[in-house]
């Protein structure tokens, strides 16, 4: 096809365009939140910038939303080719972090790779590789998810290759998502709900050993414990919860307002990070947080709905993975901090600091919205095993035949 | 037309499909079969995914809308707190601006227990037992209630308020070097005083809030203690002020700085005088020192005796075991108040004796009914009770004029007095005088003595020697002001004015007149008589050459058996009184108890002190002189040769002593004992020595007890020593022990007192 043709097809209108609207919702709201949650400890902070982590979060999103309208326009098909190496590198990098000589040994936990003093967290790249590999991989080979060993296995030693890279970090909420996306995505894919049972009964008996036998993962215990039993562990994370839950409730149905939060004030630890949704709550009360919630439902909603109609099998599952990863985020991180389940650093897209995630994020949100694109059609096609410019072309086929007889 | 064309367009469509499409179709089929079962797959996890939005948003609307209520009121009673700013609390000056009372920096160290326990948790071979057991040490508390603290569910916890300055570098060097967090250092503020005791019963204790709980700290609390600002507003976590919150602010306005009447050096004088009086009386209970201006009444010295250290209020009165001793609680505080804390010289009520004789005498000649020349026969009163009424001395002094019936402090003649005064005008003389009232000074717990209300003509005349019934020593003090200022009773001025930060004046206390009591002339005859007093009289041993001292002296009984309170009560100078001053001595188990021997050389000494620190002219009488004739100073002989020096001393009337063995009188004096221009009595002894490093000649000191200033000069003489005399009288101590060896010419100091006639 020649430029100008591409150019002819191209139509704002086959994006969808809710999609954009909420992400472009969620960003604002979640702008000036970290600026109204970050401002008491920046302030605080070597230079008593109140702006510091605003500015950062300001830079990341621009990056992130040049990235989302770059890759809107990269057919989605190309992801699929990619997916192996991407996966591959990943992996390296994950390793990387944790590799014995190459990471830090003073602290505890490894996350982070440095290129220059651009920090970078591996575990986010290695979320969107694993949606992107399996949703490729499946869409080519999902009849073989009929059996257990030649098809359903392979799969989940991939998924427990990279919760144990990011187990060694630790990692714990990177990984419990990682295993709920690729769950879902083998599960959309047609993967037998025995199956599972088979393979992660005795995962889930190990890692239950594990984290009641090392001294490392003791910490994961403890939180189980906390939250069954509030107050007896007052000293780190029941802390951060009880104030959470001070915020949110002192938000009532308005809120104090933008701007007027109180736990802000160093009683919520990095107020700006995993507990900015408790500072909306006491900010912008019921209402505020009704309608973020609203907007996250929206998102979900369209994304299932780009999943359904997708252009084909990948295109389906890529939707449905990059949509998961999002709610399943945005939930868990929402579930913490009003203590629905127990303490996980988990953050909230959209809104909290962090530029890679940020990047990932409105990346992935791009390649959605290009998928979108191929799903706009009115009519529900078969579209699997058809080349996307085929489906284009029937879908005008139609609605001409419909039109002008 | 156009609907029918495309009813039949769809229809046609479906028949006219080309067979590439019913191709399409049919493998169309298949995949939406399997492509179903995909997309109800997604439509479960979508219903999925919103259900949880929906839960979690109702979960939401339960935590705000439900719970919210009792979360923000938790959550506000951590945020909301409103901070008192504590107003710097004014000092206490002295009239000539020097501190008393002042604020000193210390450090309330408190804790942020999670914060600790957070910070221990990280920190290898720390445990929460050891940091509160290294705490309870730097801070001197108990571990174990230091732990209770460390292990406390909150973010605040005082440890230890008001510990001083280098603890808390303690404390914080130690959180440093463990490298724990929550610890921290609060400035706050104590109380200091500056000289310890010193008039500690004016200026009184503080309690642990600085709130003043006696003396001037507690009767000017409203004005020393300011308005503590507010700020009614948020909190953070770390108890920081919210930048932007809603806040209510107060303004702190600081306490005002009370600048007192008292003299600090003259507090100084008064306090050595009473403390030395009492260790040389072998006083039981105590005294009291009172020194006012009688021009304006302003109290210059108060002392109370025994005192207590203000910083140190608490601690164990003398006579108790500091081991077992606990100021703070029920007993101990009661202990306190009966002792070091009792303010004698406004609490204390004992019967003024013969002090009061000079009341009587003014009441007589103010109304008129005695002149100075009266006569009056020492013989008992009858007719009064069962048994005469008789002079305090058996001896008695027969036919005196009033002067020397003051002088001998003569019961009788006072009696005669009183009943001339007449019951009514005597009793309203005691009710003028001011021994109804409390005098109204500034410092709490005032107590007045009991006086007659329905009196009978016995009781005036027992009152008219000081006898029968009580008054305080401020009281009376106040009464002898008003005889030495020309008749003016004054309330007594403690407090001159008050200040500032910056010392300019808020408000000034002026001089109050409560009435006039007595005339200027009764009062210029009855100064001349009481000069008398201290000149010839009873009071001889307050004699100050130069300084004109009036004064009565008092010896009390009391109700305990042989215990008596001696007294004495003077002004100076005696023609334009610029000092008053009081001595009071409780239970003197010394040599004497009378007034006259216990309380007035402590006056002497102290009224000396005073009147050269004001600077009052000392202008010296005849008899003044003449003593001071007695006292020479000693040439300096150095240098010379000793025949020349031997020459010198024989003219000047010295007797001297050589060096034994110089046969050359040409060689020079190198050494002299006593030095050049030492004061010693006349017909002294010097001892000269041609060899620097030659032996002393040492000598034995003599007995001087109980011996004339003459007799005491001849025997030192004789002994080869000198004699310096202070007082008069007969010897009644000095400076060497009897039996001592000393060298040769040296001078000892003997003290002098009239024993006699002194009542």
């Amino acid at each position: 096809m020649k430029w100008n043709q591409r150019l002819h097809k191209f139509n704002l209108r086959h994006y969808d365009f809710w999609i954009f609207l909420c992400v472009m919702m969620l960003l604002a709201i979640g702008l000036v939140m970290i600026f109204s949650s970050s401002a008491p400890s920046s302030v605080r902070g070597k230079d008593g910038d109140a702006y510091s982590v605003f500015r950062n979060q300001l830079r990341n999103t621009a990056i992130g939303f040049a990235g989302m309208l770059v890759l809107s326009f990269v057919p989605y098909r190309l992801w699929s080719r990619l997916s192996p190496l991407i996966l591959l590198g990943a992996l390296a990098l994950l390793g990387l972090v944790v590799a014995p000589g190459f990471a830090d040994e003073s602290v505890d936990v490894h996350r982070w790779l440095y290129i220059g003093s651009f920090g970078f967290q591996p575990s986010e790249l290695a979320k969107f590789a694993m949606v992107c590999f399996l949703s490729a991989s499946l869409a080519k080979r999902r009849e073989r998810l009929k059996y257990f060993f030649k098809g359903f296995l392979p799969y989940f030693l991939l998924i427990v290759a990279n919760v144990g890279l990011l187990m060694i970090e630790p990692h714990l909420s990177g990984s419990l998502i990682i295993v709920g996306v690729s769950s879902l995505i083998l599960f959309t894919a047609g993967a037998k709900i025995r199956h599972f049972f088979f393979a992660g009964a005795p995962l889930v008996a190990g890692a239950v050993v594990l984290i009641s036998v090392v001294e490392k993962y003791r910490y994961i215990l403890d939180r189980v414990l906390a939250f069954q039993n509030p107050g007896l562990d007052p000293l780190g994370d029941d802390w951060q919860i009880v104030n959470s839950l001070y915020a949110i409730g002192s938000g009532g149905l308005f809120g104090r307002g933008i701007g007027r939060s109180m736990q802000k004030f160093l009683y919520i630890p990095e107020p700006y990070n995993d507990f900015i949704f408790s500072v909306m709550a006491e900010e912008l009360g019921f209402i505020g947080v009704a309608s973020v919630l609203i907007l996250f439902g929206v998102l979900i909603w369209r994304g299932f709905k780009v999943s359904i109609m997708a252009g084909d099998l990948f295109g389906s599952l890529f939707a449905l993975g990059i949509t998961s990863l999002i709610a399943i985020q945005a939930l868990f991180n929402i579930a913490v901090v009003t203590r629905t389940v127990p303490v996980t650093g988990v953050s909230l897209p959209f809104f909290s600091y962090g530029g890679t995630s940020m990047i990932m994020f409105l990346g992935e949100i791009g390649i959605l919205l290009n998928i979108s694109k191929s799903a706009h059609v009115d009519t529900v096609l078969p579209v699997n095993e058809l080349r996307a410019a085929e489906i284009t072309h029937i879908g005008r086929l139609r609605k001409f035949v419909q039109n002008d007889d | 037309m156009t609907e029918n064309r495309r009813k039949g367009g769809v229809r046609g469509g479906d028949k006219a499909v080309p067979r590439r499409w019913n191709h399409m179709n049919k493998k169309e089929k298949i995949i939406e079969k399997t492509d179903l079962a995909i997309k109800g797959r997604l439509l479960f996890l979508m219903v999925l995914f919103l259900l949880a939005v929906t839960g979690l948003g109702a979960r939401l609307a339960y935590l705000q809308l439900v719970e919210g209520g009792e979360l923000s009121a938790k959550a506000a009673s951590a945020q909301n707190k409103s901070v008192d700013i504590s107003p710097r609390r004014g000092a206490i000056l002295d009239r000539n601006g020097e501190e008393l009372a002042i604020n000193t920096a210390v450090e309330t160290v408190t804790i942020d227990p999670v914060g600790l326990r957070r910070s221990i948790a990280k920190t290898s071979g720390q445990s929460v037992g050891l940091v509160a057991e290294n705490l309870a040490g730097l801070l001197g508390l108990d571990a174990d209630a230091v732990q209770k603290k460390i292990e406390k569910e909150s973010r605040y916890e005082a440890l230890k308020k008001k510990a001083e300055r280098e603890t808390g570098e303690a404390v914080r060097a130690y959180a440093k070097a463990a490298g724990l967090g929550g610890i921290d250092l609060v400035e706050d503020s104590k109380r200091y005083y500056k000289n310890n005791n010193l008039a500690a019963h004016v200026i009184g204790m503080t309690g642990d809030d600085n709130q003043g709980l006696s003396g001037i700290e507690y009767m000017m609390e409203k004005y020393i203690k300011g308005t503590p600002g507010m700020i009614k507003g948020e909190l953070d976590a770390s108890r920081a002020e919210v930048p932007l919150s809603d806040e209510e602010r107060v303004a702190v306005q600081d306490g005002q700085n009370v600048v007192l009447t008292i003299d600090t050096t003259i507090q100084f004088y008064a306090t050595q005088a009473l403390e030395k009086a009492i260790a040389d009386n072998d006083v039981q209970n105590g005294g009291a020192a009172i020194i006012m201006d009688p021009r304006n009444g302003d109290i210059l010295a108060l002392v109370s005796k025994p005192d207590f250290n203000l910083n140190d209020p608490y601690a164990s009165p003398p006579g108790y075991i500091s081991e077992t001793w606990n100021g703070r609680s029920q007993e101990g505080a009661d202990i306190l108040n009966r002792t070091v804390w009792r303010n004698k010289a406004i609490m204390d009520t004992y019967e003024p004796g013969s002090t009061f004789k000079a009341i009587t005498t003014a009441a007589g000649l103010d109304e008129g009914v005695i002149t100075l020349e009266s006569q009056f026969r020492c013989e008992p009163v009858t007719g009064y009770g069962p048994d005469p009424i008789r002079c305090w001395t058996r001896v008695g002094h027969g036919v005196q004029d009033l002067t020397h019936a003051v002088y001998n402090s003569c019961n009788p003649a006072f009696m005669r007095i009183a009943q001339k005064v007449s019951l009514d005008r005597f009793y309203q003389y005691a009710r003028n005088f001011g021994f109804y009232d409390k005098t109204g000074i500034l410092l709490p717990g005032e107590v007045k003595g009991i006086f007659h209300t329905t009196p009978k003509e016995i009781d005036m005349l027992v009152a008219s020697f000081g006898q029968r019934f009580t008054i305080t020593p401020i009281q009376l003090i106040t009464a002898y002001a008003a005889i030495a200022n020309g008749g003016n009773l004054l309330k007594p001025r403690l407090v001159k004015e008050l200040t500032d930060a910056n010392g300019s004046v808020l408000t000034r206390f002026d001089t109050e007149v409560v009435r006039k009591v007595i005339s200027k002339d009764t009062s210029d005859k009855l100064r001349a008589i009481l000069e008398g007093v201290v000149e010839e009289g009873t009071g001889r041993n307050a004699y100050v050459g130069g300084f004109r001292v009036a004064g009565k002296t008092g010896t009390s009984q009391t109700t305990d058996a042989d215990r008596y309170i001696a007294s004495f009560c003077a002004f100076a100078p005696a023609d334009n009184p610029v000092v008053c001053v009081l001595i009071m001595l409780d239970n003197p188990l010394g040599d004497s108890h009378m007034g006259g021997a216990v309380a007035a050389p402590v006056a002497q000494k102290l009224l000396e002190d005073v009147l050269t620190y004001m600077e009052v002219e000392r202008l010296y009488n005849e008899r003044d002189l003449k003593e001071q004739m007695q006292q020479v100073l000693i040439p300096n002989l150095k240098g010379k040769t000793v025949e020349e020096a031997v020459k010198a001393l024989q003219d000047l009337g010295f007797e001297y002593k050589l060096q034994s063995g110089i046969a050359d009188v040409s060689r020079v004096v190198a050494v002299q004992m006593p030095l050049a221009d030492t004061r010693v009595s006349a017909k002294s002894v010097v001892a000269l020595y041609a060899d620097a490093d030659a032996e002393r000649m040492m000598v034995k000191v003599p007995d001087f007890n109980n011996k004339t200033t003459f007799e005491a000069a001849e025997t030192a003489k004789r002994a080869g020593l000198n004699v310096r005399a202070t007082g008069s009288g007969v010897a009644k101590g000095q400076g060497s022990e009897a039996g001592a060896e000393v060298e040769a010419g040296s001078v000892v100091d003997v003290v002098f007192r009239y024993t006699d006639n002194i009542e």
